[in-house]
């Protein structure tokens, strides 16, 4: 179990002539992940998602709150008694053609942390190659096929299967995937996020998705929960299927309406919300971070911020003061 | 080779009479119709020339709004190119023809013609726009530029017609001319992008890529501008992209191409609503979406080829194709068009999947 409590992150922009300027990548965001469960967190570029995952990975520090894995509060701790909590974190990055060293061959790259691995756990050493084949095996590619080959000889789907495998040598008991599909072409992503989910069933590994793709997020998390940020804040969040199809906040609500309907499959949600200006990140922070763009704002929203509430219990929350449901996802046009 | 003989009527955006304030002029010609006949476009390999694109035939009606998609390797882009004949080495248009209405057979320009039809009736949005503007230069520099070289009397009337398009997107014009790209944002980079193409009066538009690297919410703004654009001057609009969804929102036509082929052809709600051709099927049931059963989306075995790995011979898709058959592995389909609908598959001309559909008027 992994959770956070107020994690806050405040990046100093080297700025222009007006001088330096403070983006406030997380504003005091709280979550929690279980065992074996499977999270997803949404949003558009800058919204703080990226730097979410980072900090969950141990990648990155946080300026204030907590992150407490498997009930020890990861601040007390000096940088070299985290790294093992860490380790069983491990981040998929969203590139598999910059993430495998290029010189090194699929067997090599597999090699070094499954050496160390051995010496932590006091294995012998012809247990490395075979366990190398084994997590081959399990991200569903021919051992022989690759362990000799380079990463430029391989497909993007190929590399993202090595990347996962490479994650796996450590015994993870989170993986953290971070826009993991989105440069795999399109008849093979769903087999890289099938395969995360088969994952997660079969070694109980959790998962922590991170995409701006909310169907995508609703095939890997379906079963889990699904939180929506918007400029460092949680806005949204609740059980995946309730966020999507009873979503109560005018940002969720404008995401999902701008997701592409297929004509002839389906037919556009009946009140799908459309943002009256585009994102402008310098935008005051006084008052609700979506006021200025959201078609429903009134007086409150722009002098008072909105916190995490629930909607009816704390299954699913928002952070509005005019929350309400709006059918904005496309529906089903066969009958 | 790919015929059509649907005609425009009933596509939506599709009528050059209900062109609305941004009518390119009183002489403005007609949106012109595209005809790609048996185009072979090779590159050179160590392995030798390949194609990327083997024999591709295509008809663009007059004012239809058509996405060609495909992922990787399946010609797209290449297609795209060969339409401004501007296919660069190692690659080269080994043969075939594409023919627009008022400028013939492109793959025949060359020089000064060539260049001249580019802007003039061709306009081409490149993916990411960033990378297609100059960073040294303001935007209304560039644009004086293009009006220049492309000998435009009234370059005042040009800023003019700028700023009326950036206007109609959205956009403060005069502001967006004064900036450089680093201070536009990626939305209205692309939107200077698609200013661009269409201030010259092109007729024919090309958008490759609109919308990638663009979020979900500047995406669906992008998409509706297009829509809005084409049916305001009555363009024909080409879009090349690797997703279904954005081309199902925006198109009323839809080609979907892969290893070098045009492998279906139709109407997008009918394409979408009843997909004919094997990876037609195979990718659209890729595709995870926000209704109904999560479950049912299923991943497409295999991956695309590569010029290097496309079959011999016989069907490209035969590697991957649930209902392949022994013809497949040494005939091409040829493509066959009934309804409107033009499909290359030996199984599907064997037993159209189409009954279920319903028969057009």
């Amino acid at each position: 179990m992994i959770t956070g409590t107020g994690i806050t992150k405040t990046y100093k922009q080297r700025g222009d002539v007006l001088g330096s300027r403070e983006v406030r990548a997380l504003r005091g965001v709280d979550f929690a992940v279980p065992r074996g469960g499977a999270v997803s967190f949404i949003g558009e570029s800058g919204c703080g998602k990226t730097t979410l995952g980072r900090i969950i990975a141990g990648l990155e520090t946080h300026d204030s709150g907590e992150i407490v894995i498997d009930g020890t509060p990861m601040t007390p701790l000096s940088p070299r008694r985290r790294r093992p909590y860490f380790r069983r974190i491990q981040l998929i990055h969203q590139d598999p053609y910059s993430a495998l060293n290029p010189t090194r061959t699929i067997h090599q790259t597999l090699r070094a942390p499954l050496e160390l691995r051995a010496r932590q756990t006091g294995r012998p050493g012809s247990w490395i190659d075979q366990r190398a084949g084994e997590l081959l095996s399990l991200v569903g590619i021919d051992p022989g096929y690759v362990l000799g080959r380079y990463p430029h000889q391989l497909s993007g789907g190929m590399r993202q299967r090595v990347v996962i495998a490479r994650a796996l040598t450590v015994d993870p008991e989170m993986l953290v995937a971070d826009e993991s599909v989105s440069m795999i072409d399109v008849s093979m992503r769903l087999s890289i996020l099938a395969l995360l989910k088969d994952l997660r069933e079969r070694l109980g590994v959790s998962l922590l998705f991170i995409t701006h793709d909310i169907a995508t997020a609703r095939y890997i998390g379906d079963a889990g929960e699904l939180y929506v940020l918007y400029r460092g804040q949680v806005v949204e969040r609740g059980l995946t299927e309730s966020v999507i199809h009873e979503p109560v906040h005018p940002y969720t609500q404008a995401l999902l309406s701008a997701i592409p309907v297929l004509h002839g499959l389906e037919r556009p949600g009946r009140e799908r919300v459309v943002p009256t200006e585009a994102l402008d990140e310098r935008h005051a922070d006084e008052g609700c971070l979506f006021a200025r763009r959201c078609p429903f704002r009134t007086e409150r929203c722009e002098k008072e911020l909105p916190v995490l509430a629930g909607c009816q219990d704390s299954s699913h929350e928002h952070a509005c003061f005019h929350p309400q449901r709006r059918a904005v996802i496309p529906v089903e046009a066969v009958a | 080779m790919t015929t059509l003989s649907h005609g425009p009527s009933g596509s939506p955006g599709s009528h050059s009479s209900e062109e609305g304030d941004l009518v390119a002029g009183p002489a403005a010609p007609p949106p012109p119709g595209v005809r790609v006949r048996d185009l072979v476009v090779v590159y050179k390999t160590p392995l030798g020339e390949l194609p990327a694109l083997g024999g591709v035939g295509l008809t663009v009606d007059p004012g239809t709004i058509t996405g060609i998609v495909g992922e990787s390797g399946s010609g797209k882009s290449t297609l795209a190119l060969s339409l401004l004949n501007a296919v660069q080495p190692p690659g080269r248009i080994a043969s075939g023809s594409v023919e627009i209405d008022g400028l013939g057979d492109v793959v025949r320009l060359d020089g000064d013609p060539l260049r001249r039809a580019r802007g003039r009736h061709l306009g081409y949005v490149f993916q990411a726009a960033q990378n297609s503007l100059n960073p040294l230069k303001t935007i209304g520099k560039q644009l004086l530029d293009l009006g220049r070289s492309h000998g435009v009397a009234d370059l005042a009337a040009l800023v003019r017609d700028a700023k009326d398009l950036l206007g109609r997107m959205g956009l403060d014009g005069a502001r967006v001319l004064d900036s450089h790209q680093h201070e536009l944002s990626g939305g209205m980079r692309q939107r200077v992008g698609i200013m661009l193409a269409l201030v010259l009066n092109a007729r024919l538009v090309i958008l490759d890529e609109p919308t990638t690297a663009l979020d979900m919410i500047t995406q669906a703004t992008i998409l509706r501008i297009i829509r809005e654009i084409h049916k305001e001057r009555g363009l024909t609009t080409l879009m090349i992209t690797h997703d279904m969804g954005v081309a199902a929102e925006v198109t009323d036509h839809l080609a979907v191409m892969y290893g070098g082929q045009v492998v279906e052809h139709g109407r997008t709600t009918e394409v979408l609503g009843s997909p004919a051709h094997p990876y037609t099927q195979g990718l659209i049931r890729a595709i995870p979406r926000l209704s109904g059963d999560i479950t049912k989306a299923s991943a497409l075995p295999g991956r695309p080829p590569t010029l290097g790995t496309l079959p011999k011979q016989g069907c490209v898709f035969q590697e991957r194709c649930p209902v392949r058959m022994d013809v497949c592995a040494t005939v091409a389909p040829p493509p066959v068009t009934t309804h409107g609908r033009t499909v290359a598959c030996h199984a599907t001309a064997a037993a159209p999947p189409l009954d279920g559909r319903k028969e057009q008027p």
